[in-house]
């Protein structure tokens, strides 16, 4: 037998078999797009099915209730309902959702009681939306209020009323961290800058929301998900859970998405759904989610989050220890795998620093808020936003510019692959570089001469200079000692090359605005030398489709590229085989270049790869022994080089580290708390740029929701747990006129551990806005001494700050 | 809630008659009556814009309104844009493609369908024009850079069109 030979997955353009690359690193039209333009894609709602129904669910208007009766009997009487479904259904038929840590999931729908407002408590299935919500309004619930938990401090408070009675307490999770000698710098620096930060929860909000169809077959006793689904198999797994059923019965068809930043997938209306098809004998029931559902209780409401921190630093302004406690209100339970983004800020704990020593506490804590969910940055975003806020009041303690404060404690270009205190291993970077690049663009020294000149008229200019890494291509590993042991996310793909030479790329995800599939043609088209638009992208459903995990992590781009490359060059390698066989040669002999099979000392003798394709599926008495009659190749990539954590957490976990440096300049309106941003300046290295205009637009698209999350948005709930946001009169997503026009430029550190050196970049800007808006905001507010610790730094509340005591 | 009235509607020049509920939205008439899914339904409270379509002409959320009142309207969907004969997409969409103005989509058909009115009333739009005819439509994905970008080339490439 012949010994399996290694498979080479190019970790630069220029390795690919091509005289030079024509799509990689070109800002190609995205093959997403004329479909999308032309309104045809299938999202979820276009679609229907015979004999379909229509499912609406009636919510909890309390956040913490007994239930004590239900009565359906009306509502099942009303013409075209066909089931009714409770929380006696789910408790018969289903368990709990997973939930990390273990043990703190809720049903699907309420059993028993009610843990927040917007939690389903009674579902119906009828034949059309406006009947199902007609009988809605036939239900009769009666509740017994019990006293809500509004916040970590009640919720910690001796004799609390408990969200989850069987765990005896509200603390999900508590646990710190140490890493270096922490006590000995802090007692060691010159000065200790310290402050209490809150970040108030924010949220997805993509402009589709949750939708899904379920069919539930009784005869196979299995189920099939149509849906808009960002991690398929990961809610298949979950689904044959929840549902108790084995987890191949299960049948996960993603659909296009309307973006999803984090926790699209609805297990919850999932799950209802389906038990409603079980209900109708197995009619297929629509689900879809409304705005004020998402609102109230969809996936992607995140980081509710209470902060103290310090830094430690040298008279000199070199920082040498960070120390954090976080309490995170996590909302009523686990469900949403909200809880372990408190551990992503492991990957890159102490920022771009040589920072050599540091201490985090997390304490996640019940509430009757929502359960939170992902969302884009996972975390990280409130982190730096204390980070770099520490920073700053650093440097104006020690009357150092805040740009210099940073430059000078940078890990320098030599010291890469650097470890840093938390464990993450950076793979590459040129801080100083990226850092003097954006100064430069933005001139900041012209910057900082029209504040001055703005702060003698009176008025409040600020300036922020902020630094950030992004942890891209996220592994298991960094979330092990938080509940999700493991190391690896497989992402696979399958290349088929069809008689005629063109090529389907099959996936396991769906479209959600980043434009993976325009990654995948562009790989697939340079490594096999056809073109684009002879690519075509397919995503497969959970089961068939190789193992994979799809969007999330700051990933996809540079795994679907690791997963074609490992496939195409396992296609090399048969083909190689084959033409060998043909041409009387050896495989070593031959070379794949340009879409060509030839051999390297007569490259005029070879074949297309079409050619060798259709010898492949139609000459089998030409095959050499041994090689199946299929020009297609599977193959399932991850990081490498991933290792277990120690009991600190400490592990090579994200593979690359991309960053940025913002300039931001600011004007606060005295009189309405106001924030303009006049100017917005961006220098990013996110390594090889895979479609420039893609990246250019996940930058931008980051600095919205950075904007959003700085300045206008928030889940805002009262004193009594009852949520004020429940529409986008109230929840600001910015528009066109908040959202500044950036300017930006790039430099470019391949990574040199991942596929054609790309580093994960769907994340950095809403790392780095929300930090470098808060700071030019203290900036801007310094000569008054006064301070915003909060967000959203929002009209009202910066108003106060501005007009209220002087703290 | 059951009673049904007749409209006549003319939708991207073909003309339909039904019968519909009088609660029935728009947006559900367009999308699930005439199968006309390239409209979006975003917020149902008109304001993120994806629901945008034209009537008579004038941009307006489906979503807030009522199939019934459209009753002898014409109206313009995102599946008016594309030319029917050759298939090429409308300069608006091709601009859109062109210039990144999209990423996953779903806002795009309100934000096409915006943008149509605004360069019918106005071929040579500013900056701050096409910013404040766009205020009324949510993108959660791109920024609005390259939508902005996208309005601008449609603008150019739609005034070169009508010189030549």
């Amino acid at each position: 037998m012949r010994p399996l030979m290694a498979i080479e997955i190019p970790t630069r353009p220029d390795q690919l078999p091509t005289t030079a690359p024509r799509f990689v690193g070109k800002a190609v039209k995205r093959i997403e797009d004329p479909a999308l333009v032309s309104g045809t894609v299938e999202f979820i709602d276009n679609l229907s099915l015979p004999g379909m129904l229509h499912c609406a669910i009636l919510r909890s208007p309390h956040p913490h209730a007994r239930i004590v009766s239900i009565d359906t009997t009306a509502a099942l009487s009303l013409e075209g309902v066909e089931a009714v479904l409770t929380g006696d259904d789910v408790a018969r038929w289903c368990a709990p959702g997973i939930t990390a840590p273990e043990g703190w999931g809720n049903y699907c729908m309420a059993v028993g009681k009610v843990r927040f407002v917007g939690e389903p408590v009674v579902a119906v299935a009828a034949a059309s939306r406006y009947i199902a919500e007609d009988a809605l309004e036939l239900v009769q619930v009666e509740y017994e209020l019990l006293p809500p938990v509004a916040n970590p401090d009640e919720a910690m408070a001796p004799g609390a009323p408990l969200v989850f009675e069987d765990r005896g307490t509200n603390v999900i999770q508590s646990r710190s961290y140490t890493w270096g000698d922490i006590d000995r710098v802090f007692a060691e620096a010159d000065r200790v800058v310290s402050r209490k930060f809150r970040w108030n929860r924010v949220g997805a909000n993509p402009t589709e929301t949750f939708g899904c169809i379920c069919q539930w077959d009784l005869a196979d006793n299995s189920l099939t998900c149509r849906g808009a689904y960002q991690t398929p198999r990961f809610m298949a797994l979950g689904r044959a859970a929840s549902l108790k059923l084995p987890a191949n019965k299960v049948k996960v068809i993603s659909h296009a998405q309307g973006g999803g930043f984090g926790g699209k997938g609805g297990p919850r209306g999932t799950d209802i759904a389906a038990l409603l098809s079980r209900k109708t004998n197995g009619r297929p029931v629509k689900y879809i989610e409304d705005r004020i559902e998402y609102l109230l209780a969809g996936g992607g409401q995140s980081w509710d989050r209470y902060y103290e921190a310090a830094l430690a630093v040298k008279a000199d302004g070199t920082v040498t220890g960070f120390r954090v406690r976080l309490v995170d209100d996590q909302g009523a339970g686990a469900e949403g795998y909200g809880t372990i983004s408190a551990a992503k800020p492991l990957a890159a704990f102490t920022g771009n620093y040589r920072i050599e020593a540091a201490f985090y506490d997390m304490t996640l804590v019940a509430t009757n808020r929502a359960p939170t969910y992902p969302y884009r940055g996972y975390g990280p975003p409130p982190h730096n936003l204390v980070l770099e806020s520490l920073m700053d009041i650093a440097a104006r303690e020690l009357a150092v510019d805040p740009a210099e404060l940073r430059r000078r404690n940078y890990i320098r270009p030599e010291q890469f692959p650097y470890t840093v205190p938390s464990g993450n291993e950076y793979d590459s970077g040129n801080y100083a570089a990226v850092h003097d690049r954006v100064l430069e663009m933005a001139d900041y020294q012209a910057l900082r001469k029209a504040q001055a000149k703005a702060r003698a008229e009176g008025r409040l200019v600020g300036i922020g200079v902020v630094s950030t890494v992004e942890p891209g291509v996220f592994d298991w590993n960094a979330y092990a000692t938080v509940g999700v042991p493991g190391v690896g996310v497989p992402e696979g793909v399958k290349v088929a090359v069809d008689i005629l030479g063109n090529v389907t790329v099959a996936v396991g995800f769906n479209l959600q605005g980043q434009g993976q599939f325009t990654v995948a043609a562009q790989v697939v088209a340079d490594y096999l030398g056809v073109d684009m638009n002879s690519v075509r992208v397919a995503t497969a459903s959970t089961d068939v489709a190789m193992p994979h995990f799809g969007q999330g992590g700051s990933r996809l781009g540079v795994a679907v590229s690791g997963a074609i490359l490992g496939a195409c060059d396992k296609l090399r390698q048969t083909f190689s085989r084959v033409v060998a066989h043909l041409m009387h040669a050896e495989p070593e002999q031959v070379e794949l270049i340009d879409g060509r099979l030839q051999l390297k000392h007569a490259p005029e003798h070879g074949m297309s790869v079409a050619e060798v394709a259709g010898v492949m599926l139609a000459r089998s008495d030409l095959l050499p022994p041994g090689v199946e009659p299929c020009p297609e190749a599977t193959y399932v990539w991850t990081a490498p080089n991933r290792n277990l954590p120690d009991d600190q957490g400490r592990c090579r976990s994200y593979l690359t580290a991309a960053n940025a440096t913002h300039v931001v300049q600011v004007e606060i309106d005295r009189d309405t708390g106001q924030v303009t941003i006049p100017a917005y300046f961006i220098v990013d290295d996110c390594g090889t740029r895979l479609n420039p205009a893609s990246v250019e637009g996940q930058l931008q698209g980051g600095v919205a929701q950075g904007v959003g999350a700085a300045l206008y948005e928030e889940y805002v709930y009262d004193a009594q747990c009852q949520p004020l946001v429940s529409t986008f009169v109230d929840y600001l997503v910015p528009t066109i006129h908040e959202v500044p026009m950036t300017t930006k430029d790039h430099l470019v550190t391949p990574s040199p551990v991942a596929p054609l050196g790309a580093k994960g970049c769907g994340e950095g800007a809403i790392h780095t806005t929300p930090a470098a808006l808060l700071c030019a905001i203290n900036d801007a507010l310094s000569p008054l001494g006064r301070e915003i610790l909060e967000t959203p730094a929002s009209p009202h509340r910066l108003w106060k700050v501005l007009h209220g005591p002087c703290a | 809630m059951t009673t049904k009235q007749q409209i006549r509607v003319t939708v991207n020049g073909t003309p339909y008659v039904r019968e519909v509920e009088a609660r029935l939205t728009l947006a559900d008439f367009l999308r699930h009556e005439l199968h006309l899914g390239g409209t979006h339904v975003g917020c149902e409270h008109g304001i993120c814009g994806a629901c945008t379509i034209l009537i008579d002409g004038r941009s307006a959320r489906s979503c807030l309104t009522l199939a019934v009142q459209a009753d002898g309207a014409s109206i313009t969907t995102v599946e008016g844009l594309r030319n029917r004969e050759t298939g090429h997409l409308h300069p608006i969409q091709q601009s859109f493609v062109d210039a990144h103005g999209l990423q996953c989509g779903f806002c795009t058909p309100g934000f096409m369908m915006t943008t149509l009115e605004l360069l019918n009333e106005n071929p040579s739009p500013s900056d701050d024009e096409i910013k404040e005819a766009l205020g009324g439509n949510l993108c959660r994905c791109t920024g609005y850079q390259g939508i902005l970008d996208s309005v601008r080339l449609a603008a150019s490439r739609l005034r070169t069109a009508q010189d030549a």
